[in-house]
Parts: C-alpha cells; sequence; structure tokens
C-alpha cells in the first residue's frame, strides 16, 4: 500500500500534475445560502443506487425462478431456463447493454434509465439462478423426504423446507454476485445514463480533474461495495442455524 | 388391476406384485406382495440391500414402482399426484436420519405440515404440538433447535411430527439404527408406546428383542423377496427356512 501510494506520488511529480484537491468538494455537494445542494457525483450516486437496487431485486427474482424452472420437472421449463442462463452468461455485459438500447428499447419503447435496470438484471439474474440452483441442491434429499412425506406440496416444501435453508447457503456468494452487479452498473455510463460513472467522466471532461475525480469515484464505489458486504454479514450471523 | 378395494376395511395396506429396479440394473423389489391388517405391527428384518427401506419409500411414494399395485386405505398410488398426496397424508414416516427440518424449532417443526396441510392456525397447531412432544417427553426442548438435540431425543421429535398428522399408518425405516446405544432404549419405548395403544406399524429394525415383543407379523427378505413371513411367536420359535434361522442365529 505505501509502496503503491508512493509510486504514484512520484509519477504525478514526474508528470507535474496539478492537484486540485480542494475542486472535489463541491463536485459531491455545496451549501448555498445554508441550503444543501447535492453536486454532480452525489446525484450520479442516487441514479447508481437506484440503478443498483432494483436491478438486485429483478436479479433475484428471476434469478430464483430461473432455478426453479431448471429444477421443474417439466422439460420445457429446464429447457427455457437453460437457454437463457446460457445464452446471458456467453454474452459480454456490455453487448447486452447496447442490444437493449440500441435495439430493443426503440422496439418497444424504453427509456434509458429502464434499459439499463433491465439490461443489468437480466445479465446478473443468470448468474444469480446458478447461485440459487447450487443451494437448493446442496439441501440434503431427507429434507425433501422428509416434507413429502408429511404430504407438504412442492410449493409448500420450497416455501416452508428448502428455500429458507438455501438462501442461508447462497448469502455469500450471491452478496458477491450483488457486488458484481454494482460495479456493473457503470457500464450503463456508455448509455448515457447519468450514473456515478458518467457523471465522473462529465466533470473530468469539464475540469480535467482526472486524477482526483477517479480516485474519488473508486472511492465512493469502495464505499457502497465494503457496506453491502458488512450488511450482509451481519444478516449471515442472524440467521445462523445450528447443525 | 387387483380388486382388493372391497377388502381394504381390514387392511390398510395391500401390496400386490410389486417391482423395482434401480438405474443401474439392481433389482430391489421383485413380485414383492403382503398385506397390512388395521392395528398390527408388521416388523420386516433382512440383511443390508434386502429391499427393506425401498420397500417402505414404495408404500408413500417415495420411490415409484414399475409394476403391480399399491392400495393404502383403499387409494391406489399412481401417478395421480392428488393420490399421492391424500396417502403421504395418511402414512407417517421416520427416518433412519430424523431428517428433521434444522432451521425450524422442535415446536415448528411439529406444527408445520399441520398448519400447511391441514390449515390449522399456528395456536390450534401448537395445542396438539404440545400434546404429543408431552408424549414422547421432550416438551421441555418445544423451543431448541433440533441441532441443540441428541439423536434419541431428535428422533422422538420425528416421531411426533410424524402423528401430528394423525396418520393411520406409521412407518419406521431403521429408526434407531444411528442412534448411540444409549438413546436406543427411549425410541423403543416410545414405539412400544404407540403399538399398545394400537396404531398400525410397519417397522423395518434391527431390533430383535423389540420384533419379537411388540410384531404380530414378521417379514424376512432377502434380494427384494419375501423368504419367509410369519406370526410373530412361529417366526421366532419356529422358523422354517434355513436361510431365516442362520439370519437369526448370526443376530439373536
Amino acid at each position: 500500500m505505501g509502496a503503491v501510494v508512493w509510486l504514484l506520488a512520484r509519477g504525478t511529480e514526474r508528470l507535474g500534475y496539478n492537484w486540485q484537491w480542494y475542486q472535489v468538494p463541491k463536485t459531491l455537494f455545496q451549501f448555498e445560502n445554508g441550503r444543501f445542494i447535492p453536486g454532480p457525483l452525489l446525484l450520479g450516486l442516487m441514479v447508481t443506487l437506484r440503478i443498483t437496487a432494483w436491478s438486485l431485486i429483478l436479479a433475484t427474482i428471476i434469478g430464483l425462478v430461473t432455478a426453479l424452472l431448471r429444477l421443474s420437472d417439466s422439460f420445457i421449463a429446464r429447457m427455457v431456463a437453460r437457454g437463457y442462463v446460457e445464452t446471458i452468461r456467453n454474452i459480454p455485459l456490455l453487448v447486452i447493454i447496447f442490444f437493449f438500447y440500441f435495439v430493443m428499447a426503440p422496439i418497444l419503447d424504453l427509456g434509458r434509465f429502464f434499459t439499463a435496470v433491465l439490461a443489468l438484471s437480466l445479465f446478473e439474474g443468470a448468474y444469480a439462478s446458478e447461485i440459487f440452483r447450487a443451494g437448493i441442491v446442496s439441501i440434503h434429499r431427507g429434507q425433501w423426504e422428509a416434507a413429502h412425506s408429511l404430504g407438504l406440496t412442492v410449493f409448500d416444501t420450497y416455501r416452508w423446507v428448502i428455500l429458507p435453508q438455501a438462501i442461508r447457503r447462497v448469502l455469500p456468494p450471491l452478496t458477491s454476485q450483488g457486488i458484481s452487479l454494482i460495479k456493473d452498473s457503470a457500464l450503463v455510463s456508455t448509455i448515457a445514463v447519468y450514473e456515478l460513472t458518467m457523471q465522473g467522466r462529465s466533470i473530468i471532461a469539464e475540469t480535467f480533474l482526472t486524477f482526483e475525480i477517479w480516485f474519488t469515484v473508486a472511492a465512493i464505489y469502495l464505499v457502497i461495495t465494503v457496506t453491502l458486504s458488512f450488511i450482509v454479514y451481519f444478516m449471515e450471523n442472524r440467521f445462523k442455524v445450528v447443525d | 388391476m387387483l380388486k382388493h378395494h372391497d377388502i381394504s376395511g381390514d387392511f390398510i395396506a395391500e401390496v400386490n406384485q410389486i417391482n423395482k429396479t434401480f438405474p443401474g440394473g439392481f433389482r430391489a423389489l421383485v413380485d414383492f406382495s403382503t398385506r397390512v391388517e388395521r392395528g398390527s405391527v408388521l416388523v420386516i428384518i433382512g440383511p443390508s440391500g434386502s429391499g427393506k427401506s425401498t420397500f417402505l419409500r414404495c408404500l408413500n411414494g417415495l420411490e415409484e414402482i414399475e409394476s403391480g399395485s399399491i392400495i393404502i386405505d383403499g387409494i391406489e398410488l399412481n401417478d395421480n399426484p392428488k393420490n399421492r398426496l391424500t396417502v403421504r397424508r395418511q402414512v407417517g414416516m421416520v427416518f433412519q436420519l430424523f431428517n428433521l427440518f434444522p432451521h425450524l424449532t422442535v415446536i415448528e417443526n411439529v406444527n408445520l405440515a399441520q398448519r400447511c396441510v391441514r390449515k390449522k392456525t399456528k395456536v390450534a397447531a401448537s395445542e396438539r404440538s404440545e400434546t404429543l412432544l408431552r408424549k414422547v417427553g421432550i416438551l421441555d426442548k418445544a423451543n431448541s433447535y433440533p441441532g441443540q438435540l441428541s439423536g434419541g431425543q431428535q428422533q422422538r421429535v420425528a416421531i411426533a411430527r410424524a402423528l401430528a398428522m394423525r396418520p393411520k399408518l406409521m412407518m419406521f425405516d431403521e429408526a434407531t439404527s444411528a442412534l448411540d446405544p444409549e438413546m436406543i432404549g427411549e425410541v423403543l419405548e416410545v414405539m412400544r408406546d404407540l403399538a399398545a395403544e394400537g396404531m398400525t406399524m410397519i417397522c423395518v429394525t434391527h431390533e430383535m428383542g423389540f420384533a419379537r415383543e411388540v410384531s404380530d407379523h414378521v417379514i424376512f427378505m432377502e434380494n427384494g423377496a419375501i423368504v419367509e413371513e410369519n406370526t410373530a411367536e412361529s417366526f421366532f420359535a419356529n422358523p422354517q427356512k434355513e436361510r431365516t434361522k442362520y439370519f437369526l442365529s448370526q443376530i439373536l
């Protein structure tokens, strides 16, 4: 860490970079006549948070439904789910975003924000479904048998027996996926959604504060992802099961 | 296929010529037939891999049979999922490895099916659960999680959980085989009490003392078929087949 800082300091010195950290706070927020006014980076952060929150919810739902379809008795359902997962997993996210923005959005008349959420949820949902599937399959067969022998329906068995146990197990990998989602959301800046990264780029275009702004943007992402990790860490402890 | 529906007043379970082959070709059950009288206790013994557990699992549809028929309380177990649910709700099963739900407390384990299947309120379900937990002597652990209990205690909870559905038939699949020796007694005692109350039971077990004491009927099976079937007294006092004599001499 120290070495990196030293290298950076030396490198920028050699470049003759003119640090202007004092410019950074106003990109975050300002006080005008005692009123709080969010700066462009903070506005971008809000958009990022909204995109990721919606995408997280949608991706979780898509992931869970796809996993259940893949484990169902119906051949067609399994094929549909498999087709979705394999297609999405083997296409770069950027291409998916462009596909939705340039192809689907004009056809279906979708806004940028919605297009971004849709592309991200469908992309992350495919990964989430594999995580859910692994979690469900990892539950011991005896749990199914005990539930069946009590006469529980498949729905009740999932609802009360299998999923509550599976979700506890998949929380850590699901969190990693959530963190990926937050980071991947930076890619929607390519379709001019004014989220954190896009705001950073536009500030740099106007001010040439390249280093300061990218450092700040990176730090903000770090704060969001670390916060998410902590929330999940506490949730895991809360739901711990004695085996 | 066979018209046994008529006499199902006397027999809770009628099994006719069932066959079960596992993927890979292992024949677990070969033309297996038997009948279980209401209120009787049937004990099934035999060496490992003889098809005892598979037979129990076929009886509540955990395994599907390839041919033959199984009729439980007048209902034929077939491809109809509704029939299968109906049968399962009348047949309680206790597993070798307990299979309690680890994320639910003891009382929630016993409540679950009553609430999901019988649509009881939490209060009504808990009332019955408490009665059952008292009966199996574990009411003081009602709010513990299965992981906090000993094997014997877990198995008694599993019995209470199965009884909560008011089954007409209880099946025990080597219910004491996974227990430490000193815990076997407490589980057998609960099973003994059930038999004394007149519960119809099918027990796969290696506990010969228990088998001799509570069973009305004994089946000795090997390679998926019945070697010898008799009333309990005759079976243990006077086994007919050499194979049976040898088996008993080895484990008694």
